[in-house]
């Protein structure tokens, strides 16, 4: 207990907001956890913070007494929790992380008034407190929802006039609960109006990413869309995006990314992206691999591009998913294409790439007819001396014959058709289909534009 | 020790009007009348009725005492309040008059207790809301009431009497009680209050009514109460009860119901109901139980062949849907009400009601509660191409296991998605000619969008012209007129001459035209936009 507000005191004189975010942080050894806890008892823990907390802020004018009152109650909710944290390290029959995540919320919300009250007002400097609260309310909400899901006999009874019966057995009740909470983390930041430099919008970012997690976590990433949308609006009087830390920045980033993924915008998703990847940091594996997840089905679809094998290399997982399949594309074989998307495709659904992946089909099925149309050779020399040219009139059961062989499917030549007309419509092809003379004319310059495959 | 006496007396909703009469003091053995009280337990209030504040001014409710004329009631505090201005029924007025017809009184019941009598059985009509209900004309005569009460009194004596052998004890408190005149009028005030719904032959449903449980904390209270209070006479007393009354808890009526969380029984028994949105809770009578629900099912399928009216079937599923949620019926039943609306929706193209349904059939199959899962997971992946919803049909995907990807329904449903991810037109139609179950409905949704995409394909990759005939087949129209009036309806008519000719035997369709005149690219975007419908998961 001593030696936290020790530490509480020196970050205070110091305004660092790190620090005395680490004064609360719940993740302590066993042997702390039970220390801090076992120093007080629920009627003299009060006295013996505000004792502490007015020993070490002493010498600090500006903390008055409502501040401290704030700080008392902020330490008691963090001894609560600790008692509660203690209660499932021993194994008692009456632990719950409910009650942790109860106690938590409990201080979160004292810390909440704390920034609120015009008594106190805690200056923006403390931010990092909100970061350290929000990132063990989460940590907290997913284990009572785990604990919940253990026990899944806690009917709720609650009376709804809805029409209809909302039975979705929820898995989330606490990390949504923990969304709300979070959010209104969020709204203290985003609706504070301080001069721009001890304004607690700083804290807009990371907070922002807290709520991304927890959206996504709850399988609502729709929900996050408010959250971008309130900060594309605040635009004009926030902090400079590149004054960000790093770190909340890629997150940022990525979860941006992500998100204009899922509505099939590449272009916006692979700007966001390609920033999040240059952004992070070089050692970051993990991080950088759950860029690539994204990214390397975006460039497929907005370039025709696919990953070097080089760039793949230190990701075994990231090979495994997409190696099989970029092999199928270079070399045009649908058939393997289709067995390598229906292997991973679990993986794919879970990961939310199938969909994306599947339009690689598109640029197998254009690498195979490149190969019909180099097969085909060249056209007899009419003079002497004269540049070879390509064959550029292709019978159309040339095609039918490579795809029914490169499929392994049985089609009629109508369906080929269609099938080029769909890679002349999207551009891989250059040419026009003929029906009277059931040919492929196609174009004598670059029937075939670059993809880089 | 009297604070909780009339503490009991206020919550029990008697009409206490001469205890208040008198300051505290007055009462010596107070006990006595405590035990009264509690042998015949008091008729508590309704626990939801704001019976305190009613009966904090007995007066007030009472009947101008100008109708009767002799009534020359001493003045009671409560009498002096201020009287509210109530519109007495005539019937009451009637019911009064009667009660005091020199013919109909009885010398051994008191003027005063008559008053007091018809005060509270008057007053608890009117704080019930019965006042217009009950019908007055056959009610009671106080005097009769009270009459019978004092009859039971004597009858339970006489049964402790024979049962107990401390009985002169018994008699001789509860003649203390009767010896003293004042004494005597709370007593039997006790016993009067108890009267109506002991007997309740005569009282109707407003005393009918009375007979409900104080709330489990308030009993709490008065058994602590009683508990602080009693010395050992009293225990004694309480013994005694306890034996002809066959226990404490017998002291007061069967257990209260369980708190209302909710949950509704319904008792309507008519088949049909139109659908109102509810903003407060259910009124059971007004919903209607499993039974007669099966029963509406079967007249609205009926209904729905022979009608087809549809705007009314929506309204009727609607409401059978809703009394199937208030009192949570979730079976068999239940999914096949919401099947089978979700079907007709479908034949009608309502796809926000369909949609309603097929979320709760979501959940419902995953009580595994039968049904046709595949059947409508079927239609859900179809109803998410038709909606352009990358992040839905991801989560289907993610739900499908092996074995249902298996099924012809789904396994349609899925080729479907992937030929209209690739722009597989020609695969499409095939499908589309070849659907299962309903899926043709949620297909005729975007087969339109599909069909423009397909012609901008078309016009792009053809040169010169196409027979009209392969538009026929790959879009899978049923003849070369519908083909060619779906030309027509994107190019408008006065151009037809330019895409449309007619050489030979065959109409041709001039590709290469309609390509560089972007005849299909707006209406293909347009067609494109999200489509939002109300209700969607």
């Amino acid at each position: 207990m001593d030696t936290i507000f020790n530490e509480f005191g020196v970050a205070m004189t110091r305004r660092n907001g790190y620090e005395l975010a680490q004064t609360l942080n719940p993740e302590l050894s066993d042997d702390m956890l039970r220390l801090v806890y076992k120093t007080a008892n629920h009627a003299s823990i009060k006295d013996l913070l505000k004792r502490h907390i007015r020993a070490n802020t002493q010498h600090l004018p500006h903390v008055d007494l409502d501040e401290i009152q704030m700080w008392v109650d902020v330490f008691h909710c963090y001894w609560k929790t600790c008692g509660e944290l203690l209660a499932i390290q021993d194994r008692s029959p009456k632990a719950s992380w409910v009650k942790v995540y109860e106690a938590w919320k409990e201080l979160f919300s004292a810390l909440h008034r704390g920034y609120m009250s015009p008594k106190v007002e805690l200056p923006a400097w403390t931010i990092p407190c909100l970061y350290i609260v929000g990132k063990y309310l989460r940590v907290f909400a997913m284990n009572a929802d785990e604990e919940r899901s253990n026990n899944p006999n806690q009917e709720t009874t609650e009376t709804n006039f809805q029409d209809d019966l909302d039975m979705e057995a929820d898995k989330f009740v606490w990390l949504r609960d923990c969304g709300v909470q979070l959010n209104r983390m969020f709204t203290l930041c985003l609706n504070d109006r301080a001069n721009l430099m001890e304004s607690r919008k700083w804290g807009i970012y990371n907070v922002a990413n807290l709520l991304f997690k927890t959206y996504f976590k709850v399988k609502s990433p729709d929900l996050c869309k408010n959250v971008l949308r309130a900060i594309i609006a605040g635009r004009g009087d926030m902090p400079p995006f590149e004054a960000i830390p790093k770190s909340q920045r890629v997150i940022f980033k990525y979860y941006q990314g992500v998100l204009e993924f899922l509505d099939e915008n590449y272009p916006q998703a692979e700007e966001h992206l390609t920033e999040a990847w240059n952004l992070c940091h070089k050692d970051a594996l993990r991080n950088k691999e759950l860029i690539l997840t994204y990214l390397i089905p975006c460039h497929l679809v907005t370039t025709a591009k696919l990953p070097s094998a080089k760039l793949l290399e230190p990701y075994p997982r990231l090979q495994q998913l997409f190696l099989p399949l970029c092999g199928a594309i270079k070399k045009g074989e649908l058939h393997a294409f289709d067995l390598a998307l229906q292997e991973g495709e679990d993986e794919f659904v879970k990961r939310r790439i199938y969909l994306t992946l599947e339009r690689g089909r598109d640029i197998a099925l254009r690498n195979l007819c490149r190969r019909v149309f180099l097969a085909g050779g060249f056209e007899p020399p009419k003079e002497e001396n004269a540049q070879p040219l390509r064959r550029t009139r292709v019978p159309l059961d040339e095609f039918v014959a490579a795809i029914r062989l490169g499929s392994q499917e049985k089609l009629d030549s109508d369906e080929v058709e269609c099938l080029l007309a769909n890679q002349i419509y999207k551009g891989f092809m250059k040419g026009y289909i003929s029906r009277p003379h059931n040919m492929v004319v196609l174009s004598k310059s670059g029937a075939f534009p670059p993809t880089g495959v | 020790m009297w604070s909780s006496v009339s503490a009991q007396n206020g919550q029990a909703g008697q009409t206490g009007a001469p205890s208040y009469s008198y300051p505290p003091p007055a009462y010596t053995p107070v006990q006595v009348r405590q035990n009264f009280a509690a042998a015949y337990p008091p008729p508590p209030p309704p626990p939801s009725y704001p019976v305190h504040v009613a009966y904090g001014q007995p007066q007030a409710s009472l009947p101008p005492q100008a109708t009767y004329p002799p009534a020359q009631v001493s003045p009671t505090p409560a009498q002096e309040q201020p009287k509210k201005k109530i519109e007495w029924p005539e019937s009451v007025r009637r019911y009064v008059q009667r009660s005091f017809l020199p013919e109909n009184l009885d010398p051994s019941v008191t003027r005063q207790e008559m008053e007091l009598k018809l005060k509270e059985t008057i007053s608890q009509a009117n704080d019930q809301g019965l006042m217009y209900q009950i019908n007055w004309d056959a009610m009671g005569l106080p005097q009769q009431m009270i009459v019978a009460e004092r009859k039971r009194a004597m009858n339970m004596a006489a049964q402790a009497a024979s049962t107990d052998t401390n009985r002169d004890d018994s008699l001789a408190t509860a003649a203390t009680g009767m010896k003293l005149s004042k004494k005597r009028k709370s007593g039997d005030f006790a016993s009067a209050e108890s009267a109506p719904w002991r007997t309740s032959v005569d009282s109707g449903p407003s005393l009918e009514d009375r007979i409900t449980n104080p709330s489990p904390e308030k009993r709490q209270a008065t058994e602590e109460a009683t508990a602080k209070n009693t010395n050992n006479f009293q225990k004694q007393l309480e013994k005694r009860q306890k034996r002809f009354d066959g226990g404490y808890r017998s002291t007061y009526r069967s257990p209260s119901p369980p708190p209302n969380n909710g949950l509704v029984v319904g008792t309507c028994q008519t088949l049909e109901k139109r659908y109102l949105r509810l903003t407060s809770a259910p009124n059971p009578a007004l919903v209607r139980p499993e039974p007669v629900l099966k029963q509406t099912l079967e007249l609205l399928k009926r209904k729905w062949r022979t009608e087809g009216n549809y705007s009314y079937i929506c309204d009727q599923f609607k409401s059978l849907r809703q009394d199937l949620t208030v009192q949570r019926i979730k079976n068999d039943f239940t999914v096949s009400v919401y099947e089978i609306h979700a079907r007709i929706a479908l034949e009608k193209g309502d796809l926000g009601e369909y949609n309603q349904c097929q979320t709760q059939l979501k959940s419902l199959y995953q009580l595994g509660l039968g049904g046709h899962p595949l059947e409508f997971k079927a239609y859900r992946i179809l109803y998410c191409i038709h909606t352009m919803n990358p992040g839905a049909t991801n989560d289907i995907l993610t739900d499908l296991t092996p074995a249902e990807k298996k099924d012809p329904a789904i396994k349609h449903a899925l080729d479907v998605r992937s030929a209209v991810a690739l722009g597989n037109y020609h695969r499409l139609f095939q499908l589309y000619h070849d659907t299962p179950n309903m899926g043709a409905y949620l297909m005729d949704m975007f087969v339109t969008r599909e069909r423009l995409l397909a012609m901008c394909k078309i016009c792009r990759a053809y040169k010169q012209d196409v027979k009209l005939r392969l538009i026929t087949e790959e879009l899978g129209f049923e003849s070369d007129g519908q083909a060619a009036e779906f030309i027509i309806e994107h190019v408008g008519p006065q151009q037809v001459e330019e895409f449309l000719q007619t050489r030979g035997d065959d109409i041709h369709f001039l590709t290469a035209k309609a390509s560089t005149a972007r005849c299909f690219e707006g209406p293909a975007q347009l067609a494109s936009k999200k489509v939002d419908i109300k209700g969607q998961i």
